[in-house]
Order: structure tokens, then C-alpha cells, then sequence
């Protein structure tokens, strides 16, 4: 469960990523954030993956309140947060096995679980068959699934992806949503920052919406036109957006 | 991951590091390699002179010369006088004849010098050993003062004197090499410094994905640690085998002499090897030290 209890991060005194944040995330849901660039979205995940530290506020992260987490309790917490990026941050000169085990190799996986735990992983994302390879080898989609399988190799609770579409094409962007979607059903909590409506699927999802560090918006898309309330910046969603904000609905 | 594992890992690490920017690796480890050879030859020496001072110390004889024109008997009378002092152990009487014969001996070149000569050449005297446990210093000087106002007492020459020069003189040298040593470490703590900044530089992005799957700052900086220990280690081991091929070729060279059998007469103690092995990765340790600290521990930038 994620909870933000009026959040805010401001750069300087002009420069307000996040003004004044709630919102709760239960455990198991997917959720789209969404807004232009600029909105916050990327500084909302950093706070909960603890890459910064909210000027105001509080946030529980399974409970825990990661703003006042000790800097050595960090990478505890992390080891429970998969974070997947636009732009992958893969390890060019290593391979897709050693860029997907860091983590078991973290926890003291000899190299028969390191390599059984990546082999599994990878078979959920499709490339089991390129663990040998180099991520200069892969297309940008298959090195994104790499990143994606890097993110979730421990099973994590949660799993954040910063605009994870943002380098790819529609199609491939549409393979990438339905792999999140895939490890939402397994239990995990997903959250997905874009700024691109085309990616949200078009019903059953939760939107939160930010504009100039702000929750607008707290949405629950229920009919097959609402995404192009979304996707129109003018139009305003029709549906649910009534919701107050930092409820579950 | 156990504290075993973690050292293995981070050896390897390191060693892949060192292996990867081999060139900038070579650098520090010379650095420090020269920096520990100068200090080491500095504590050879030191080392040397202090064990030759020490040697003499212990022999260490208050000459009373006799003058030219003393009576007959004025010998035998100062001996006699001098061993009963209790803290005399040994009175030697050295006629002129037998200083002429060790003079020969310790100079055969010069041994033509008192060829010519009529009379006595050099003046007897009475070697005088003494414990210097059992006697006060200013006891000692005093009654060397006493001595030397008798009138068939040409000269007392203690030991001591020249002694304390020497002591002077390595103390000097002590100082010059810890001065030197302590500079040229410096630059090579800078050096395997900067080389291991580049090292973090060159993994940033590794070092982020790291700390954004959950590995603790122990394990992210653990090979860069044991790398710049590393580069100290082979630095000491490369000033070591330096120091010990440079003793080797001064010795076989520079032995007969006085010079070379007082100042490089014994190698460094395994205790000294250990102390400058120790200093050259410490040396390295801080160097990595003091490039960590400027990593902030964030993530991607």
C-alpha cells in the first residue's frame, strides 16, 4: 500500500514539483499517473522509491513511513520496489543474465539460483533465449523487457515504471502495458507514469492525474469512450472525476 | 550474502576494475611504489645509523691522552687513580709505540708518515671503558674536567661527544624522510584518489542500478575500497622489491668502504617490510576513502 499525506517537494521557492499530495494505493491495484511533462510525476516516484525526500508530508510505503527512513534502512525498502525507466538503464557491457541478477546476487544467490531465478524471469517477459546476449543486441522493447525483469526478479510488492513507453512504438508500447497488466495479476502493485493517454487501457484502471504538482484529478475509467477524455488535454474526463481526491473508490 | 562472499566479490571486483583501467591503475601504483622507496631509503639508513650508534654506544672508551713532557710513572699513577672508580671496568694503557702500530694498521697508506719521524710520534694514553648504566652523565663530565686540569694530561676525549652528533645526524635524516615520505604519500593518496574517482565516474551507472535494486553502501563501495587497497598493496610490494634490489646493488658495491658497510650494512626488518606494506595500503585505503566521500548516493542524474 502506498499512502501520500499532503506531500510536498519544492526545488526552490519558485520551483514546486509537488504541492500538497494525497492519495492512497491500495495493495494489489494498477494505477496510471498521468499529466504533461513537468507535472511531477517522476519526483512522485522518486519519493517513494526514496531517490528524495519530501519538504512536507508523509508517506507509508507498506506501512512504513519512507520520509523519515534512515538512509541505511533504504535499500531495504528498495529491494521491495521494482523501478523501471524510459530509457532502461541497462548495463551495456554486461550481459541480460548479469543485468537481471543483481539483486539475487545482492542477497547471496550462488550462481545456480542466480541463473534459475533470471531464466524464470526472463521467461516472463519473453527473452529466456537471449540471456547470452548484449543489451546493444536487443531492440529497444525487448531491452525494456529486460529492464522490466530486472525490476521484478525478487517479486517485489511494488512496481513503479517511469514513462516506460516513452522510447518505444505504439505496438510495442501496447506489449509493454500488457506486461505490467501480467504482473499486476500476480499481486503487485503497479504504478505507471506517462504522459501518452494512448497507453492507458480503455476501462477497470485508476488515473490519478497531476498538473503543475497537483492531484487534479483521481479517476476510475469505466466506459469504452473515456479514454478520449483523456487523451484530449481540453476535454475533461467525464466520468468519475468527481471522485474526491485520496479516496478508493 | 555472507561477509566472505561480500570480500570475494568485491576482490573480484576490484580486480576487473584494475584490469579495465589498467593504464590509470599503473600510475597510482608507482605513485605510491616511489613515494614508499624514497621513504623506505630514508629508513633503511635511519635504521643503519641507529644500530651502529647503538654498537658503539656500548663501546663506547673515554681516551685520556698524556702530554709529550709528562714524567715517567704519570701512567701507571692516572691508571691507578682511575680503576678506583667504581664504575671503571677496564683501564688500558696504549704506549706511543703500540697507537703508532694501530694507526699502521687501520691506515697501511700512511704507515710512511712516521718513517722520518724522531722520537715519539703519537702520544700514549689510557682507554678507559666504563659502564655507563652505573654512572651519571654529569658525574662522568665532571670528572673529565678534573682530569683534564692535571698536569700530565694533555687531552680527554670522550666518545660521547661524536656519538651525539651521529644521533644528531639521524635524527636529521629521520626527519627528511618522514618530511619526504609524508609529501610523496600525499601525492600518491591524491593520485590513487582520483584514479578511483574515475573508477566511480566510469560505474556510475552501474553504481545506480545498484543502490536502485537494494544493495547497501557497503556493498557498492566495498570494491572500490578494496581496489585502492589493493593498488597500496602492489605499491608497497613494487617499493619493497625496489628497496631490496637498490640495497643489493649499493652493498655489493659500496661494502668496503666505510660508507657503504655503516649506512647499508642490514635490509629492512620483516617488521619494516610490514610497517611500509601497511603505510602504502593505508595510503590506498584512504585514497578510495576520500573519492567516496564525494559520492552523494543518489541515484541516476
Amino acid at each position: 500500500m502506498i499512502q501520500f499525506f499532503s506531500v510536498s517537494r519544492r526545488y526552490t521557492a519558485r520551483r514546486v514539483a509537488l504541492d500538497r499530495v494525497s492519495f492512497e494505493i491500495p495493495r494489489g491495484q494498477f494505477v496510471f499517473l498521468r499529466g504533461p511533462s513537468g507535472a511531477g510525476k517522476t519526483t512522485l516516484l522518486k519519493l517513494i522509491y526514496c531517490d528524495e525526500v519530501p519538504d512536507e508530508g508523509r508517506i507509508l510505503v507498506n506501512g512504513r513511513n519512507v520520509a523519515a527512513l534512515p538512509k541505511g534502512k533504504i535499500p531495504y525498502l528498495r529491494r521491495t520496489i521494482g523501478v523501471v525507466f524510459q530509457d532502461f538503464h541497462l548495463i551495456q557491457r554486461k550481459t541480460i543474465f548479469e543485468n537481471v541478477s543483481y539483486l539475487p546476487r545482492i542477497l547471496g544467490a550462488n550462481a545456480r539460483e542466480q541463473r534459475r531465478l533470471a531464466y524464470r524471469t526472463l521467461s516472463q517477459v519473453g527473452l529466456a533465449h537471449r540471456m547470452s546476449s548484449f543489451p546493444a543486441e536487443l531492440s529497444g522493447g525487448e531491452q525494456q523487457r529486460v529492464a522490466i525483469a530486472r525490476a521484478i526478479i525478487n517479486e517485489p510488492e511494488i512496481l513503479l515504471a517511469d514513462e516506460p513507453t516513452g522510447n518505444l512504438d505504439p505496438s510495442l508500447s501496447r506489449e509493454i502495458v500488457q506486461l505490467f497488466v501480467d504482473i499486476n495479476r500476480r499481486g503487485t502493485t503497479v504504478l505507471v507514469a506517462t504522459h501518452d493517454p494512448t497507453i492507458i487501457p480503455r476501462s477497470g484502471n485508476r488515473v490519478l492525474v497531476l498538473e503543475h504538482g497537483r492531484l487534479v484529478r483521481d479517476l476510475i475509467l469505466r466506459g469504452a469512450d473515456e479514454p478520449r477524455g483523456l487523451r484530449g488535454d481540453r476535454q475533461v474526463p467525464r466520468v468519475d472525476d468527481t471522485l474526491p481526491l485520496g479516496r478508493n473508490p | 550474502m555472507t561477509l566472505l562472499q561480500a570480500l570475494a566479490f568485491f576482490l573480484r571486483e576490484a580486480l576487473v576494475s584494475i584490469r579495465r583501467s589498467f593504464k590509470i591503475s599503473l600510475l597510482a601504483v608507482v605513485t605510491i611504489a616511489v613515494s614508499l622507496f624514497v621513504g623506505g631509503i630514508f629508513l633503511l639508513l635511519t635504521r643503519n645509523l641507529n644500530r651502529i650508534v647503538m654498537e658503539w654506544r656500548g663501546e663506547a672508551r673515554v681516551v685520556v691522552y698524556l702530554a709529550q713532557d709528562a714524567p715517567e710513572g704519570e701512567a701507571e699513577r692516572l691508571a691507578g687513580e682511575i680503576r678506583r672508580l667504581a664504575w671503571v671496568s677496564e683501564v688500558e694503557e696504549i704506549t706511543s709505540g703500540e697507537a703508532e702500530r694501530r694507526f699502521t694498521e687501520a691506515f697501511p697508506s700512511l704507515g710512511g708518515l712516521f718513517s722520518d719521524w724522531e722520537g715519539p710520534t703519537l702520544p700514549s694514553s689510557l682507554e678507559v671503558a666504563y659502564d655507563a648504566e652505573a654512572v651519571d652523565p654529569r658525574e662522568l663530565s665532571a670528572w673529565q674536567g678534573e682530569l683534564a686540569r692535571d698536569p700530565a694530561v694533555a687531552l680527554v676525549d670522550d666518545d660521547r661527544e661524536w656519538l651525539r652528533q651521529i644521533e644528531r645526524l639521524v635524527a636529521l635524516l629521520r626527519g627528511i624522510g618522514l618530511l619526504l615520505g609524508a609529501v610523496l604519500l600525499s601525492a600518491a593518496v591524491f593520485t590513487i584518489a582520483s584514479v578511483v574517482r574515475l573508477t566511480v565516474y566510469l560505474y556510475r551507472e552501474e553504481i545506480a542500478v545498484l543502490r536502485l535494486v537494494g544493495a547497501t553502501e557497503f556493498f557498492i563501495r566495498g570494491p572500490f575500497l578494496v581496489e585502492g587497497l589493493l593498488q597500496g598493496l602492489l605499491g608497497s610490494l613494487l617499493a619493497a622489491a625496489g628497496l631490496f634490489l637498490s640495497f643489493r646493488l649499493i652493498a655489493s658495491q659500496a661494502l668496503p668502504s666505510i660508507f657503504g658497510s655503516v649506512l647499508f650494512d642490514r635490509f629492512l626488518s620483516p617488521g619494516d617490510l610490514l610497517l611500509v606494506g601497511v603505510v602504502g595500503s593505508l595510503a590506498g585505503l584512504l585514497g578510495s576513502i576520500l573519492s567516496l566521500r564525494r559520492d552523494d548516493g543518489s541515484l541516476f542524474n
